[in-house]
C-alpha cells in the first residue's frame, strides 16, 4: 500500500508542475493567463487533431505531458524562445507545417501563443496527474491481499467461506440465496462443468439415492479424476490460446501446422495432471529453457506462442499477436493498445509494449522442429520416414538443379555485362537509387552485392582483367570513342602489361564507341569458356572469377536469394506437397512447434506511432511496469523465462485474479469480473472484489492447483444453488451480480455435439493425436476437441454456434441464438445420424411396448422417465409410424428429444 | 406464454451476445421495456433490424467486387495521352508497382460519352454506361500496396493484415437485417473462394453471427447454396409435426423456469429456421423470375449472382457481396484486351439490368451499389518475367497509386466523376480518395458516423476506418 501511495505522490508532484521546466512553480498569473487565453485557443484550434482523440504526428496539446513529449520528431516548444519553438513556426506558417491546416490563426491569437511561450510555456496540469494516479490506484493493479472472511450468522447455506462473502453482500440487498438445487440438477451441472458430458440415468439415480454427506465431494473427485476433465477444460484454455491447426492465409506454403495437436494434447494432459498453473504458464512461454529431463513433451507447450495467425508473414504483427495472447490471456491486460501510443486508459506506456516486443523479436522458430515423446518404430513409421527422406532428397535435388541453372544463366556474357555495368553505374548512389536501378534492369541485389565485393577486391589488387573498368568509367561519354582509342593505344604501349593481353586485344578489335560496348568487351571475353584444359597464364587470369569463392560461386544454401518467380513458384509447390504429406500422414512422429532464442537478443526501440521505420528511444526487455513493480531488465537471452516468472510471481497483481475469474466463469457462466481479459480501468469492477482476492490467495496457497480450486468453488452453497430465478431477483438484480441463484447455461457447441454422441452410444473416447474433420461424412465420433480447427476457413457450423474465433485470443464465447443453429440441429446428417443410432440402441429397439420405448428414449437422452403428459404426447406422435422408412417416427422422436431445451441447457 | 416484462438490457446481456453488444442499446436509441415475451426473442436477436445513428437513404448494400483489379484506363478513366506515347516510355518514370513495367500501353478499347452527364465509358461496359447518369465514378481511388492479399483485406475489412470485421459485418452489426428468415450478410463467389477466402467476409472480433454467409453461386441447387437448408429425413409435414411436439415439450420445460429469455430465444430459433427453409429456397431460386427478366440479366454465373443479389435485397438482406470468381479473375497480366472484354461481358448487361430492376421495384434509392476491385492496373505494359506472366507483353501490372470505383443508388449523386488521376492514369492526383475514405463515405450513406461507430474489444474502441478516413461529401446526393 505504502509503495503505491508513494508512487502516486511522486506522480502528482511531477505532473502538477510546469511542463517545460519541471520543478519551477508557475505563478498564479501565469496559470490565469494560460487558462483564460491559451487553453481556449488550443482547444478551439488544435485539439481536434492533437487532443484526446487524435494525436496527429504523435502530438497532444491538451495536457502538460503531451506538450512536453512533443511530436514524433521532437519537442514543439522551447520555453522562453518563441522563435525556436516549432509550434510558433507552424502557426506563423513559416516552416514545414502550416497550422492549423484549414487556415491561419488571427494575428491576435498568434500573439497570445507567442507571449505564452516567451513567459515559459506554463502548462498547469491537474487532469493528467489525476488520471495516471487513478489508473495506478485501480483495484486490479493493487497487490492481492487476503481479505478477512465476513462474519455471518450461522446459516445452513454456509458451506465454505465463498458463501460468507456472497451472503455478506446479499445481506445488504433484499435478496437471499436460492435453495440448494435438487440432486438431478446438481449431478448434471457437475458433469457438464467438469467433463462436458451428461450423466447417465444410472449415475443420476445412484447419486439421488446416495445419502452419504460426502457424496457430492466424492462425485467432484471422481469427475476431476476422469480423463474427460482435461478435454473439457483444455478446450476452454485453447480458446484463450487462439488454438488452430492451420496458419491462415500463407501465400503458396502449406497451411497446416502439422504438429499443432501436440500442443492441444499437452494442454489436455496438463489439466488432467493438475499441473500447477505457475508451471503451466512457465512451460508455455519458455519450456525450451527448462530442464525437462527425459520427457520432452512439454516442449509442445510453446505452441501457446507459435500457433497464431501468420499475417502474411509480417513479423511485427506476429509478435503483436504473441504479446496479446500473453498479456490479455494470462494477465487481463490490454497491452496491444500501446503499440502505437500510450494506453489511453491503463498505465501501459508504449515503452512497455516494445519491452515485450524485444522479448519476442529475440526468438526464432527452427526449421527442423524437435521430435518429442517416444515413437514406436512400427513398419508404418519407418515407411513414412523412408518416404519423407525420398521426398526431401527429391526436393533438394530440384533445388540444386534450379540453382545450377540459375547460376549458368548468370554466367551468360550479357548477364555478366549487366552486373559489371550496374556496379560501375551505381557508384556513389544512395541505397534507394541503387534499388531503383537494379529494379529497372531486372538485376538481383544479392548477386549484385557479390559482384560488387569481388570487383572492389580485384580492382584494389590491380587486376589486369578488371582494373580497366575503372578507367572506362572515368572517360567522359562525349568524347568516349576517341579517348578510349587513345587509352587502348596507351595500354598497348605499356611495357608493364597492366591490362590482360586478351582483354586488350578484344578491346582493340572492337574499338568501343560507348562505355557500354567497352564493358561488354571485357564481359564477353571473360565469359568465353577456356578452349581446353591447358590454359596459358593469361587465360587463367581471365577465368579466375569463375573459380571457387568467385562472385558466382554461390552455395546451394543461398538458392533462395536470387530465385526468379518461376523457380520460386515451382519449388514452393514441391515444398507445399511435401509439407502437406507430412501433415496428413498418420505416421509422422510428433514434434513440437517450438521457438528458441536467437544467439544475440534484440535491443528494442520504441517504434513511434507503431511505425517500424520511425525509431524512438531504446528500451530494455522487461515486464510491463504495472505487473512487476520491482522489475529489472531481462538478462537471460530473450528474457522469456524471466517474463514467465514475473507473470506467475506473487507480486504480479493480475495473474491469479485473472485465472480465478476464468475458473469461476466456467462454473457460473459469468466471471466475478465480466470482462475476463480486460481487468483495466474501463472494465466493470468485480461484483465480489473480496471474494475474488480470497480465491486468488487460496489458489496460490494451494500450489496453483486448479482441481482444488474447482472443488472449493463447487462445494460452496453458492455454486449449488438452484437456478430458478425469483421474481425479486429478476426485478432487482437481473444480471445476477449478487449471485442469488445459479445461472442456467446453454451447452456450448462441443458439449452439445459430444452429448449427442454419448447418448446415441457412438462416442469414441480415444484421446489425443492428429485432428479429425468433424464435418465430413462419415462423421467422426471423437470428442469435439479433437476436431480440426482450420482458421482460414473456419467451419460455418462452428461459427454459428459461437465457437471461439481462432484468429486471435478469445476472452469469452459469445452466446447468440440464431436460426442457423436450429438448421444444423434439424437438418444436418450428423444430427439425424445420432437420432437414428439412438433409436436403434437396444434399450429402445428391444422394448416391448411403445410406452417402454418412449421411456427408454427419455432415460437415455434426459436421464429421467417421461411424465404422464410427455408419455401421452410421444405415444400419439409415434402412433402412425410406418416402420418402412429409415427415419420413421421413432427416429423423429429421438431427434426431438435431442433438440429439446432440456437437453441443451444446464439448470 | 408468460406475461412478464423483460428489459432490453437483460435481453442483450443474456440472449444477445453479452458485453460487446450492449453498445447497441445506444445505437437503438431506446431502453424501454418489451412487454411480450414472445416478441422478445425477435427483438433481441443480434440480427433484429436497428436504426442507424442518423436517418439515411441507403438501407442495403450490393458490393460488386471485381476481384483481381480491373484497369481504370480501360473502363472508366479514359487517357488519350497514352496513345501519344504508345510503345514508348512515359515522360515520367513509372511508379513502382509489383512487377517491372515498360512502355505506355494505350487502351485497346474505344470510349464514348453517355447520358446527360457525358461521362466517358469504355465500350466493354456499354450497357452499364446507359445508366451513367445514376452512377458516381470515383477516379482518384488509391490504396497502400500493389499486392493482392493486403489489398483484398484493405478493401473488404479496412485493414491489410490484422483481424478486423469486414464491411458487411460492420453494417450488419449496426443495422441488423430486415428478414430474419434469410442470412443478413451474403457473400457470393461463383466457382470457389476469392483470394484470402473467408477473411473477406470475416466477423473478426464481432460475434460470428455477423460474418458473411458464403454462397457458391455457381450452384443452382439451394441445398448447395446454404448449409443444412433442406431436410432430407422428415421433410414437410413430418417436420412440422416434429417441431410442434418439440414446441410443446419446450413449453412445459419453460413453464417451471421463468424469467429466462434464452429459453424463449432458442424456441423461436426453430420456428425461424423452419421458415428459413422455404423462404431461402424461394429466394435463391432465380428460375422463378419471368423470362424477360432472366433475359435482361443475360446468361452466366455472374449474371445469375447479380440477379440473386437483387432477389435477396428485395427480401430484406442487408449486405450482398459478389466476387467475380475464384481467386482474382480481373488480374490481367497477360492478354488484357481479351480478358477484360470477357470479364466485363460477363457482368455488363446484368449490372445494367440490376439498376433498371431496382428502380422498377423502388429499391434503387435504398440500395447502395459499389463496383470496383482492390486496386487498378498500370497504364504501362508489364514486362516479361518468368513465372510472373506469359511474356506476351500485352497486359498490365497491379496499380494501387490510382484506380476507379463507382457507386450508385442509396444517397449517391449520379452522373459525376470525382477526382482524377494524372495525365496517364497512373496516380490519383486530384481529390485523392483512399479506401478508408470510401468506407467512411459508405457508412455515412448508411447513416453512421464512421468515427462514432465503434466496438470495444481488447481495451480499444475499434472502427472500420481505424483512425483514418474522411467522408467524400461530393458523393452525397
Amino acid at each position: 500500500m505504502s509503495r503505491w501511495f508513494a508512487l502516486a505522490l511522486i506522480l502528482t508532484c511531477s505532473s502538477s508542475s510546469v511542463a517545460a521546466e519541471p520543478g519551477a512553480k508557475p505563478s498564479a498569473a501565469q496559470i490565469e493567463y494560460f487558462e483564460n487565453k491559451v487553453r481556449p485557443l488550443l482547444a478551439e484550434h488544435c485539439y481536434s487533431c492533437h487532443g484526446p482523440k487524435k494525436q496527429n504526428a504523435g502530438l497532444r496539446l491538451d495536457n502538460a505531458a503531451g506538450l512536453k513529449a512533443g511530436a514524433d520528431n521532437g519537442p514543439v516548444v522551447v520555453p522562453g524562445d518563441p522563435l525556436k519553438s516549432r509550434l510558433m513556426i507552424s502557426v506563423r506558417r513559416e516552416g514545414d507545417y502550416a497550422m492549423p491546416p484549414k487556415g491561419a490563426l488571427p494575428p491576435a491569437a498568434v500573439a497570445v501563443l507567442a507571449e505564452w511561450v516567451k513567459t515559459g510555456a506554463v502548462f498547469p496540469d491537474t487532469q493528467g496527474a489525476v488520471r495516471s494516479v487513478e489508473a495506478r490506484d485501480h483495484w486490479a493493479f493493487q497487490p492481492v491481499k487476503l481479505p478477512p472472511v465476513p462474519a455471518i450468522r450461522t446459516s445452513d447455506q454456509i458451506r465454505n467461506p465463498i458463501d460468507s462473502f456472497v451472503l455478506a453482500q446479499l445481506r445488504d440487498s433484499a435478496l437471499s440465496q436460492a435453495p440448494i438445487a435438487d440432486r438431478r440438477s446438481l449431478i448434471r451441472r457437475a458433469y457438464f462443468d467438469l467433463i462436458g458430458l451428461p450423466p447417465t440415468v444410472a449415475q443420476v439415480e445412484a447419486f439421488e439415492k446416495d445419502s452419504n454427506p460426502l457424496a457430492w465431494e466424492r462425485l467432484i473427485d471422481e469427475l476431476l479424476a476422469s480423463p474427460q476433465y482435461g478435454e473439457r477444460w483444455g478446450r476452454l484454455w485453447l480458446d484463450l490460446a487462439r488454438y488452430a491447426d492451420t496458419k491462415g492465409y500463407v501465400f503458396n506454403q502449406d497451411r497446416n501446422y502439422p504438429y499443432a495437436y501436440t500442443y492441444r494434447d499437452y494442454v489436455v494432459r496438463s489439466f488432467n495432471d493438475d499441473k500447477p498453473y505457475d508451471r503451466f504458464v512457465i512451460e508455455q512461454l519458455a519450456a525450451d529453457k527448462l530442464q525437462l529431463g527425459e520427457d520432452t513433451r512439454p516442449l509442445a507447450a510453446l505452441g501457446f506462442l507459435t500457433l497464431g495467425r501468420r499475417f502474411l508473414g509480417n513479423t511485427h504483427d506476429i509478435i503483436d499477436d504473441r504479446i496479446d495472447v500473453v498479456t490479455r490471456g494470462l494477465m487481463g491486460l490490454t497491452v496491444g493498445c500501446a503499440r502505437c501510443h500510450d494506453h489511453k486508459y491503463d498505465p501501459v506506456p508504449t515503452a512497455d509494449y516494445y519491452s515485450l516486443y524485444g522479448v519476442f523479436a529475440s526468438t526464432k522458430e527452427p526449421e527442423e522442429l524437435p521430435l518429442i515423446g517416444k515413437t514406436e518404430r512400427t513398419p508404418q513409421v519407418i515407411a513414412f520416414e523412408k518416404e519423407m527422406e525420398k521426398r526431401e532428397a527429391e526436393y533438394e535435388a530440384e533445388i540444386t538443379k534450379r540453382h545450377n541453372n540459375a547460376i549458368a544463366k548468370l554466367k551468360d556474357k550479357d548477364a555478366i555485362a549487366d552486373y559489371l555495368r550496374a556496379v560501375l553505374d551505381s557508384k556513389g548512389k544512395p541505397n534507394d537509387q541503387l534499388l531503383a536501378l537494379l529494379r529497372e534492369r531486372d538485376l538481383n541485389r544479392f548477386v549484385f552485392d557479390r559482384w560488387k565485393a569481388y570487383l572492389e577486391k580485384e580492382i584494389k589488387a590491380n587486376s589486369p582483367v578488371f582494373k580497366p573498368l575503372i578507367v572506362i568509367s572515368a572517360i567522359p561519354e562525349r568524347s568516349f570513342a576517341s579517348d578510349m582509342a587513345k587509352q587502348i593505344s596507351a595500354w598497348e604501349m605499356d611495357s608493364k602489361r597492366a591490362v590482360n593481353p586478351i582483354v586488350l586485344k578484344a578491346m582493340a578489335d572492337l574499338k568501343p564507341q560507348t562505355p557500354r560496348a567497352a564493358v561488354e568487351a571485357i564481359a564477353y571475353t571473360i565469359a568465353a569458356l577456356p578452349p581446353d584444359k591447358t590454359t596459358t597464364p593469361e587465360q587463367a587470369e581471365l577465368f579466375a572469377w569463375n573459380k571457387s569463392s568467385g562472385p558466382l560461386d554461390i552455395p546451394t544454401s543461398d538458392y533462395d536469394k536470387f530465385q526468379n518467380r518461376a523457380d520460386r513458384n515451382a519449388l514452393a509447390a514441391i515444398k507445399k506437397k511435401l509439407d502437406a504429406f507430412k501433415a496428413s500422414s498418420p505416421f509422422a512422429p510428433p514434434r513440437a512447434h517450438v521457438l528458441n532464442d536467437n544467439p544475440a537478443p534484440f535491443q528494442p526501440y520504441i517504434f513511434l506511432r507503431g511505425n517500424q521505420g520511425n525509431r524512438g528511444a531504446q528500451v530494455p526487455r522487461q515486464a510491463p511496469s504495472i505487473t512487476a513493480p520491482q522489475r529489472k531488465p531481462f538478462t537471460q537471452g530473450s528474457g522469456r523465462l524471466e517474463l514467465a516468472q514475473s507473470i506467475v510471481s506473487p507480486d504480479n497483481p493480475l495473474t491469479a485474479r485473472v485465472l480465478v475469474n476464468r475458473v469461476w466463469s466456467g462454473h457460473f457462466g459469468q466471471g466475478l469480473v465480466r470482462t475476463p481479459s480486460d481487468f483495466g480501468t474501463r472494465s466493470d469492477p468485480p461484483t465480489q472484489p473480496e471474494l475474488l482476492d480470497w480465491l486468488a490467495v487460496q489458489l496460490v496457497r494451494e500450489g496453483w492447483s486448479l482441481k482444488k480450486l474447482h472443488k472449493l468453488i463447487m462445494t460452496s452453497a453458492t455454486y449449488q444453488q438452484s437456478s430458478v430465478v425469483s421474481a425479486d431477483a429478476f426485478r432487482t438484480d437481473v444480471e445476477n451480480k449478487l449471485l442469488s441463484h445459479q445461472n442456467r447455461r446453454r451447452l456450448d457447441f462441443e458439449s452439445l455435439r459430444d452429448s449427442f454422441l454419448l447418448v446415441s452410444g457412438k462416442l469414441d473416447l480415444t484421446a489425443g493425436g492428429k485432428p479429425v474433420d468433424l464435418f465430413k461424412a462419415p462423421f467422426s465420433t471423437r470428442r469435439s476437441i479433437y476436431g480440426l480447427i482450420d482458421r482460414t476457413n473456419f467451419p460455418g457450423t462452428m461459427r454459428v454456434f459461437d465457437v471461439a474465433n481462432p484468429d486471435q485470443h478469445s476472452p469469452q464465447r459469445f452466446q447468440t441464438t440464431a436460426p442457423q443453429q436450429a438448421l444444423f440441429l434439424m437438418n444436418s446428417p450428423f444430427v439425424t445420424e445420432q437420432a437414428i443410432a439412438l433409436a436403434a440402441r437396444s434399450d429402445v429397439s428391444n422394448a416391448k411396448s411403445n410406452a417402454a420405448k418412449v421411456k427408454a428414449l427419455y432415460q437415455m437422452v434426459l436421464a429421467r422417465n417421461p411424465t404422464r403428459d410427455e408419455l401421452q404426447l410421444a405415444e400419439a406422435f409415434v402412433a402412425d409410424n410406418s416402420a418402412k422408412t429409415s427415419f420413421g417416427k421413432w427416429q423423429q422422436l429421438a431427434q426431438i428429444l435431442l433438440l429439446s431445451n432440456e437437453f441443451a441447457f444446464v439448470d | 406464454m408468460l406475461p412478464v416484462s423483460v428489459s432490453r438490457r437483460e435481453m442483450l446481456s443474456r440472449c444477445g451476445v453479452g458485453m460487446g453488444l450492449l453498445g447497441l442499446t445506444q445505437l437503438m436509441g431506446d431502453s424501454g421495456l418489451i412487454s411480450a415475451h414472445a416478441h422478445a426473442a425477435e427483438s433481441t436477436s443480434p440480427l433484429a433490424p436497428r436504426k442507424p445513428q442518423f436517418p439515411a437513404k441507403a438501407k442495403h448494400v450490393i458490393h460488386l467486387f471485381a476481384n483481381g483489379g480491373p484497369s481504370q484506363v480501360d473502363t472508366f478513366d479514359p487517357k488519350p495521352a497514352l496513345a501519344k506515347y504508345a510503345g514508348k516510355s512515359l515522360p515520367s518514370t513509372n511508379l513502382r508497382t509489383e512487377r517491372r513495367t515498360g512502355a505506355a500501353f494505350p487502351s485497346p478499347y474505344k470510349f464514348k460519352k453517355y447520358g446527360q452527364s457525358g461521362l466517358e465509358v469504355s465500350e466493354i461496359f456499354s450497357n452499364m454506361a446507359e445508366h451513367i447518369d445514376d452512377i458516381c465514378v470515383i477516379r482518384s481511388m488509391h490504396a497502400d500496396v500493389p499486392n493482392h492479399e493486403p489489398s483484398f483485406l484493405l478493401m473488404n475489412c479496412g485493414e491489410p493484415r490484422l483481424i478486423r470485421p469486414s464491411v458487411g459485418s460492420w453494417v450488419t452489426y449496426g443495422l441488423g437485417t430486415e428478414n430474419q428468415n434469410l442470412p443478413g450478410f451474403v457473400s457470393m463467389c461463383p466457382g470457389g473462394y476469392p483470394l484470402q477466402e473467408a477473411q473477406n467476409w470475416q466477423a473478426g472480433f464481432l460475434p460470428g453471427v455477423y460474418a458473411g454467409t458464403y454462397v457458391d453461386s455457381r450452384n443452382t441447387d439451394v441445398e448447395k447454396l446454404i448449409e443444412h437448408i433442406k431436410n432430407k429425413t422428415a421433410p414437410g409435414a413430418a417436420q412440422r409435426k416434429q417441431l410442434d411436439l418439440l414446441a410443446k415439450l419446450n413449453a412445459a420445460h419453460q413453464a417451471t423456469r421463468p424469467h429466462d429469455a434464452q429459453l424463449e430465444a432458442r424456441i423461436q430459433s426453430f420456428e425461424l429456421a423452419y421458415r428459413m427453409q422455404s423462404e431461402a429456397s424461394e429466394a435463391f431460386d432465380v428460375s422463378r423470375e419471368p423470362k424477360h427478366v432472366l433475359e435482361a440479366y443475360g446468361p452466366g454465373e455472374q449474371a445469375r449472382s447479380i440477379l440473386l443479389a437483387r432477389r435477396l435485397v428485395e427480401r430484406g438482406v442487408r449486405f450482398v457481396q459478389i466476387s467475380h470468381g475464384p481467386v482474382q479473375p480481373w488480374d490481367s497480366h497477360d492478354d488484357l484486351e481479351v480478358n477484360h472484354r470477357r470479364l466485363a461481358g460477363q457482368v455488363d448487361k446484368a449490372i445494367a439490368a440490376l439498376i433498371t430492376d431496382l428502380k422498377r421495384l423502388g429499391l434503387f434509392e435504398s440500395t447502395l451499389i459499389l463496383w470496383g476491385g482492390e486496386f487498378g492496373r498500370t497504364p504501362v505494359v508489364e514486362l516479361p518475367t518468368p513465372g510472373s506472366n506469359q511474356g506476351k507483353v500485352n497486359g498490365r501490372d497491379h496499380n494501387h497509386w490510382g484506380f476507379t470505383v463507382w457507386m450508385a443508388g442509396g444517397g449517391v449523386k449520379g452522373g459525376q466523376a470525382i477526382g482524377a488521376t494524372d495525365e496517364f492514369g497512373f496516380k490519383a492526383v486530384e481529390n485523392p480518395v483512399h479506401v478508408h475514405d470510401l468506407h467512411a463515405t459508405m457508412l455515412h450513406l448508411l447513416g453512421f458516423d464512421h468515427e462514432k461507430f465503434t466496438y470495444r474489444y481488447a481495451g480499444r474502441d475499434f472502427r472500420l476506418t481505424d483512425v483514418k478516413g474522411n467522408v467524400v461529401k461530393q458523393v452525397l446526393a
